[in-house]
C-alpha cells in the first residue's frame, strides 16, 4: 500500500540522508575553504612588504638586511635554485636507476624486501635528516674540503638529495610499473634484450610519469625546511662566483625558518618574510598543478590499458 | 655461427686476461669510493692504486693482441679501426697516469685552490677521483673485450651499473637507519623515557616531548579524520562529476603540495591570534596538513570497492548513505586505515609548520578532570625538542640525548609507518573481490 511506503520512518530516512549528504558536502568544501585561507592569510601578510619595498626592489635585490630594512630575494632565489639542482642530480643519479632495479631486474623476494623498506625510509622525519648532515656530513665535508665551515650549499643538496630517493624511486617505479605489459612483451617479441626494450619503450613511455616525479620532487625539495636549515649555514648572500657551492647560504624555507623567531610580529622583517612564504607557495603550487596536468595527460594517453 | 663459439685455445686470452682487469677495476673503484671517507693511509692506498692501474693496463693490452691474433675473423674489432684507437688511446691515459704516480710527478701536497671558492680539492681527493673514472674506463674496456665488442657487453655494464647504483642507495638508507639505532640506543633508558628534560637538555628524559606529540597528534586526527574521510566519501559516492568535486579535486592537490613551513606561516597568521601560542594551534595545522593524504587515501580505497557490491546494495532497496554505511565504509576501511596511520606518523614527524607553537618546557601537560589535556596551554614536542638540542649541541653536549631522541622518534614513526604496511599487505592477500 502507497502510504505504508510513505510512513514516517521513510521520511524520516529520507531527511536523514539528505542530513549527511548535505553535512558531507561540507567536509568537502572545507579543503576549498582552507585552501583559499592559507592563500589568503599568506598574501595578506606577504602584499604589505610588496607595497612597501616595491615588487622589482624586493625579488630583484641583491641585499637581505632585516636590520637595515633591506629584503632583496635574489640570494635566497639563486641559493635554493643551487640547492635544488645538486640535490635534483643526486637524486636522480641515485633514485632512477634504483626504480628501474625493483621495476625490471629485482627478483619478486627482492621485491617484496625493498619495496616496503623503502616505503618505510620515506617516512623518517626531515629533523633526523638534519641530525645526521649536522653531526656526520658537515664535519666530513669540513675536513677534506679543507673549509671554514661545513655548512655550505654543497651539505644541504646532498642531505635533500639522499632525503628524497626513497620518494624518486616509489613514484619512478609506479610510473615503470603502469607501462602496459603489451608494449614490453612485442619489443622482447621482435628479439630486443631486456635493457633495449627498457631503453626503447619502457622508459619512452614512462616519460611523462617520471617527468611529472622529478617535478614533483622538485616541490619536494623546494619546500624542505628542516634538514637543509641545519646544514645550509643560513647566511643569506649570493655566492661569489655565483656557482660556489662551498659557500654558506640560505634558502626560501631556511630563512622563514631561522628568522621567524627573532622577527617581531608586525614589523617589516616579519611581513617579508611572509612574502618569502607568499612567492614559495606560489611556486610550489605551479609546480604541482604541472605535475596534476602530466598525469591527467597519462591516463588518457593509457586509458586503453 | 663462428663468432659466438669460444674456442679453448683463445679462451685464455678472450676470457681470462679482461676477467682479471674487469676485477682490478672493480677492486679501484670500491676503494677509490672508500678512500676519502674512512681516510685510509694515503702512501699505501697510492702504491697500491699504481699496480692495478699498471697491471690492467698490461691485461687489457695482451689479451686485446692476443684475441686478435687468435682468431682475426672473430674480432669485430679488426673491421672497425675505431675501436682499435679508442682501447689504444685508454690503455695509454692509464700507463700516463701510472706514470704520473708512479714518478712522483706531482707534489703530494699539491692542492687545487680556485679564485673565490671557500674550499680546496687535495691531490688525495683529485686522484682518487682520476682512479674512479679510471676504473669505470677499464671496466667497459675489459667487458668490451670479454664479449668481443657485441652488443651483449654494453647490455652487461648497464645491469651492472644500474644492480651497483640500487645497492648503493639501499646501503646509504640502511647506513642512516643502523646510525641512529646504533648511536641511540647507549641513551635509551627507563628515566629517559619516564623523565623530563633538565638544565636546557643536559640531564633527563624526554617524557614530556613524547606526551605532547602525543596529544598533539591525536587532536590532529581527531580534527582531520572526520573532515577528510567525508569529503573522501562525498567526492567518490556521491559526486561523481561536477565543478564542486573538480574544484575540491584542485584544492585537495594544491595543498597537497603546500610546504609544511607555509602551514606554519598561517598558523602564526591565523590561528595565534585567536588561540594563543597552544596545544589546539599546533594540532589544526597538523590536521590541517595531513588533511589531502587523508582525502587521497579515502578515495583510493573506495576506487578499490567494486560497484557490484554498491548496485547489491541498491537492489536490496537500500539508500545511499546506508549503502555506504553498512557496505562500501567496511570494505574500505583497512585502506582508510592505513592512509590514517601514514597521516599521523607524518604528523609525528613534522618540525616546521609548528617549531613557532610549542615550546621547550619541561613541564607535563596540564590536565582537566585528569585525563583531558587543556588545549589552551603550550606544550613541547619530541621534533622540536631534538631541534633545540641540535641548536644547544655547540655550546654543550648533549649529543647523546640528541642520538636517544632521535632513535625515540624515529621508532615511533617507523612503527607506524610499519603497522600500517602490514595492515595494507595483509588485507590485500585476503581480500578479493
Amino acid at each position: 500500500m502507497p502510504q505504508k511506503a510513505f510512513g514516517d520512518k521513510t521520511i524520516w530516512r529520507l531527511y536523514n540522508a539528505r542530513f549527511i549528504e548535505s553535512l558531507l558536502f561540507l567536509t568537502a568544501i572545507s579543503s576549498i575553504v582552507f585552501m583559499l585561507l592559507v592563500f589568503y592569510y599568506l598574501a595578506d601578510n606577504g602584499i604589505q612588504t610588496f607595497r612597501s619595498f616595491g615588487v622589482i626592489d624586493l625579488i630583484f635585490g641583491h641585499k637581505w638586511n632585516p636590520y637595515n630594512n633591506l629584503f632583496g630575494m635574489m640570494p635566497l632565489l639563486v641559493n635554493t635554485l643551487l640547492v635544488t639542482t645538486l640535490a635534483l642530480f643526486i637524486n636522480m643519479l641515485i633514485g632512477i636507476p634504483l626504480a628501474i632495479y625493483l621495476a625490471e631486474y629485482a627478483s619478486p623476494g627482492e621485491k617484496g624486501i625493498l619495496k616496503p623498506a623503502i616505503d618505510l625510509l620515506n617516512g623518517v622525519p626531515s629533523i633526523i635528516y638534519g641530525l645526521l648532515g649536522v653531526i656526520i656530513l658537515v664535519p666530513y665535508l669540513q675536513d677534506s674540503f679543507d673549509m671554514i665551515t661545513g655548512r655550505s650549499i654543497l651539505a644541504g643538496g646532498i642531505v635533500l638529495g639522499i632525503m628524497f630517493i626513497p620518494f624518486m624511486a616509489t613514484i619512478c617505479e609506479d610510473a615503470l610499473h603502469n607501462v602496459p605489459h603489451e608494449f614490453k612483451e612485442g619489443s622482447m617479441a621482435l628479439g630486443a634484450t631486456k635493457w633495449q626494450t627498457i631503453r626503447n619503450i619502457t622508459l619512452p613511455a614512462a616519460s611523462s610519469g617520471i617527468s611529472s616525479a622529478i617535478i614533483l620532487n622538485v616541490g619536494n625539495i623546494v619546500g624542505e625546511t628542516m634538514a637543509v636549515l641545519l646544514v645550509v649555514g643560513n647566511i643569506p648572500k649570493i655566492p661569489t662566483p655565483v656557482v660556489d657551492i662551498f659557500d654558506r647560504g640560505a634558502t626560501f624555507t631556511s630563512i622563514i625558518a631561522g628568522q621567524m623567531g627573532e622577527a617581531a610580529a608586525g614589523s617589516h622583517h616579519f611581513h617579508s618574510l611572509f612574502a618569502v612564504g607568499l612567492i614559495l607557495l606560489v611556486l610550489v603550487t605551479i609546480l604541482s598543478v604541472i605535475a596534476d596536468q602530466i598525469n591527467i595527460r597519462i591516463k588518457k594517453r593509457f586509458g586503453g590499458y | 655461427m663462428e663468432t659466438s663459439i669460444i674456442q679453448p685455445k683463445d679462451l685464455y686470452g678472450k676470457f681470462l686476461l679482461p676477467s682479471l682487469a674487469f676485477l682490478a677495476s672493480a677492486l679501484m673503484f670500491l676503494s677509490s669510493i672508500l678512500a676519502l671517507p674512512i681516510q685510509m693511509d694515503v702512501q699505501l692506498i697510492f702504491k697500491f692504486w699504481e699496480a692495478l692501474l699498471l697491471s690492467s693496463a698490461i691485461l687489457l693490452s695482451v689479451s686485446a693482441f692476443r684475441a686478435a691474433r687468435g682468431n682475426p675473423t672473430s674480432i669485430q674489432m679488426i673491421k672497425d679501426p675505431k675501436k682499435i684507437r679508442f682501447l689504444i688511446v685508454d690503455i695509454l691515459l692509464l700507463l700516463t697516469i701510472f706514470l704520473i704516480s708512479f714518478a712522483e710527478l706531482i707534489d703530494p701536497k699539491f692542492a687545487i685552490n680556485f679564485e673565490g671558492l671557500d674550499a680546496t680539492f687535495s691531490y688525495e681527493m683529485i686522484y682518487s677521483l682520476i682512479i674512479f673514472a679510471s676504473s669505470i674506463l677499464i671496466a667497459k674496456d675489459s667487458i668490451d673485450l670479454i664479449y668481443s665488442y657485441h652488443q651483449r657487453g654494453r647490455e652487461v655494464l648497464i645491469v651492472l651499473y644500474i644492480r651497483l647504483f640500487a645497492i648503493i642507495a639501499i646501503l646509504i638508507l640502511g647506513l642512516i637507519f643502523f646510525t641512529i639505532l646504533y648511536k641511540g640506543i647507549g641513551a635509551i633508558s627507563w628515566e629517559f623515557l619516564s623523565q623530563p628534560h633538565s638544565k636546557l637538555g643536559r640531564e633527563g628524559g624526554i617524557v614530556t616531548c613524547i606526551e605532547g606529540t602525543f596529544w598533539a597528534v591525536l587532536i590532529a586526527t581527531l580534527v582531520s579524520a572526520p573532515l577528510g574521510i567525508g569529503s573522501g566519501i562525498y567526492l567518490h559516492e556521491y559526486s561523481k562529476s561536477g565543478r564542486i568535486s573538480r574544484l575540491v579535486t584542485i584544492a585537495v592537490s594544491c595543498l597537497n603540495g603546500v610546504p609544511s613551513i607555509v602551514y606554519g606561516l598561517f598558523g602564526l597568521a591565523l590561528l595565534v591570534p585567536i588561540f594563543g601560542v597552544s596545544l589546539v594551534v599546533g594540532s589544526i595545522i597538523l590536521g590541517l596538513m595531513n588533511l589531502p593524504t587523508i582525502i587521497l587515501t579515502t578515495q583510493e580505497s573506495l576506487k578499490s570497492v567494486p560497484n557490484s557490491l554498491r548496485e547489491g546494495s541498491a537492489a536490496l532497496g537500500a539508500t545511499k548513505w546506508q549503502t555506504v554505511q553498512k557496505i562500501i565504509l567496511p570494505s574500505a576501511m583497512s585502506g582508510i586505515l592505513t592512509g590514517l596511520i601514514v597521516s599521523v606518523a607524518r604528523a609525528a614527524g613534522e618540525t616546521a609548520p609548528i617549531m613557532w607553537i610549542v615550546v621547550f618546557t619541561a613541564a607535563p601537560v596540564e590536565k582537566i578532570y585528569g585525563f583531558i589535556p587543556d588545549v589552551t596551554q603550550p606544550v613541547n614536542n619530541l621534533c622540536f625538542h631534538l631541534l633545540q638540542l641540535i641548536y644547544f649541541m655547540g655550546a654543550w653536549n648533549v649529543e647523546t640525548n640528541a642520538w636517544g631522541t632521535a632513535l625515540v622518534l624515529l621508532g615511533l614513526v617507523l612503527a607506524m609507518n610499519l603497522i600500517a604496511i602490514i595492515i595494507r599487505n595483509h588485507y590485500r592477500k585476503k581480500v578479493s573481490w
